[in-house]
């Protein structure tokens, strides 16, 4: 499959990131792991992407993280606050009307001609 | 996994070159900078080892690590505005503590006489009570919309933050400067509570005017690589 821009999951990237870390904490490296494994390689987004957009949902609230030393490595790991389990259920909610309509649109085949 | 930890000399240089590198693009708090580096570090410990698993020797996988992280000035443009947002937050959080520790002297030194109440004889004993309250709106809305209440307001971007930095940066330089000046110019007596008052102006001053030049530097940075962003995602959308 081919890996898709982080520029088309514009809206949709904090939705992603919430989705990966619902099971349960991981690290920025892991989610990005996550992200490219569950896609079969399509969301193969570069570090810049994610980490940045880590740190901006821990800033909403919506993610916490620890910091934990494993092999003598500092290490942080994600997880979901109440309030970014509360979000990533909205943003379901609005993903399935999205791609059902879109669906809708897009399966439809060639429109007939008005004239 | 402990397994994770790169610890093979020359692999172990190259990775400590290529963070040296990435630390010396990163502008930001301090704190955050040594955060977002050792969260890399690990991060690519993992990466190594990702491509060791699959067969690659430990120099190629190193090198393929550091290629999947992007090059250092890359994840340096993509951590600015995070790293802008911080310092907006981290500098206003200290201007609304400080506003109190500054402001007590003042009021304490300009309140107006006992018999003349009301918003008019405030505001001629306190000239700047206009400023204090555009500061301190300005403070807690960017607070507000770069923090928690960004999941129901409006996000303000690092630009906006850096603007609003500066701007509670200038309101409290003129706001600090008007006070020395009605105060000294009104042939008041100096007494140790005007010297405490001007003592704490001139102190925070001289934060404003370090605040305003860094926030203004950091701006121009953040333009600058927002406008590369824009080029090259404008220049891959055409290929």
């Amino acid at each position: 499959m081919l890996p898709m821009r982080p520029e088309l999951l514009k809206g949709h990237l904090d939705a992603l990131l919430l989705a990966v870390l619902e099971p349960g904490p991981q690290h920025g490296y892991a989610v990005i792991e996550a992200l490219r494994t569950g896609s079969d390689g399509a969301l193969d987004l570069p570090t810049g992407t994610v980490y940045p957009a880590l740190h901006r949902l821990e800033r909403a609230g919506l993610i916490a993280s620890d910091w934990q030393t494993v092999g003598g490595r500092r290490r942080r790991a994600y997880h979901l606050t109440p309030a970014g389990q509360r979000a990533l259920g909205e943003q379901r909610a609005v993903w399935d009307q999205f791609a059902t309509a879109v669906t809708t649109i897009l399966g439809r085949g060639a429109w007939p001609a008005t004239t | 996994m402990a397994g994770d930890h790169v610890s093979t000399g020359p692999a172990e240089a190259q990775l400590d070159a290529y963070l040296s590198d990435l630390a010396a693009r990163l502008r930001g708090p301090r704190r955050r900078r040594e955060r977002i580096l050792a969260e890399l570090r690990d991060g690519l410990d993992h990466a190594v080892t990702g491509h060791t698993t699959v067969g690659l020797p430990a120099d190629r996988a190193v090198t393929a690590a550091v290629t999947q992280f992007g090059t250092p000035q890359g994840v340096a443009d993509a951590f600015a505005g995070e790293l802008a947002t911080a310092y907006a937050r981290r500098t206003i959080a200290w201007y609304i503590a400080a506003g109190p520790l500054v402001g007590i002297w003042w009021l304490l030194l300009l309140q107006p006489h006992p018999w003349r109440t009301g918003v008019l004889a405030l505001l001629t004993a306190i000239p700047i009570l206009p400023l204090v309250i555009i500061a301190i709106a300005t403070a807690a809305g960017t607070f507000a919309t770069t923090g928690r209440g960004m999941r129901w307001l409006p996000e303000a971007s690092p630009l906006r933050a850096l603007s609003a930095t500066f701007a509670v940066a200038v309101l409290a330089l003129v706001g600090d400067l008007t006070v020395i000046a009605v105060y000294t110019l009104s042939d008041s007596p100096m007494r140790p509570l005007a010297i405490l008052a001007i003592t704490a102006s001139l102190t925070r001053i001289a934060c404003s005017l370090v605040t305003i030049r860094h926030a203004a530097a950091m701006r121009r940075a953040i333009a600058t690589t927002l406008d590369v962003s824009t080029t090259r995602a404008d220049h891959n959308a055409r290929r």
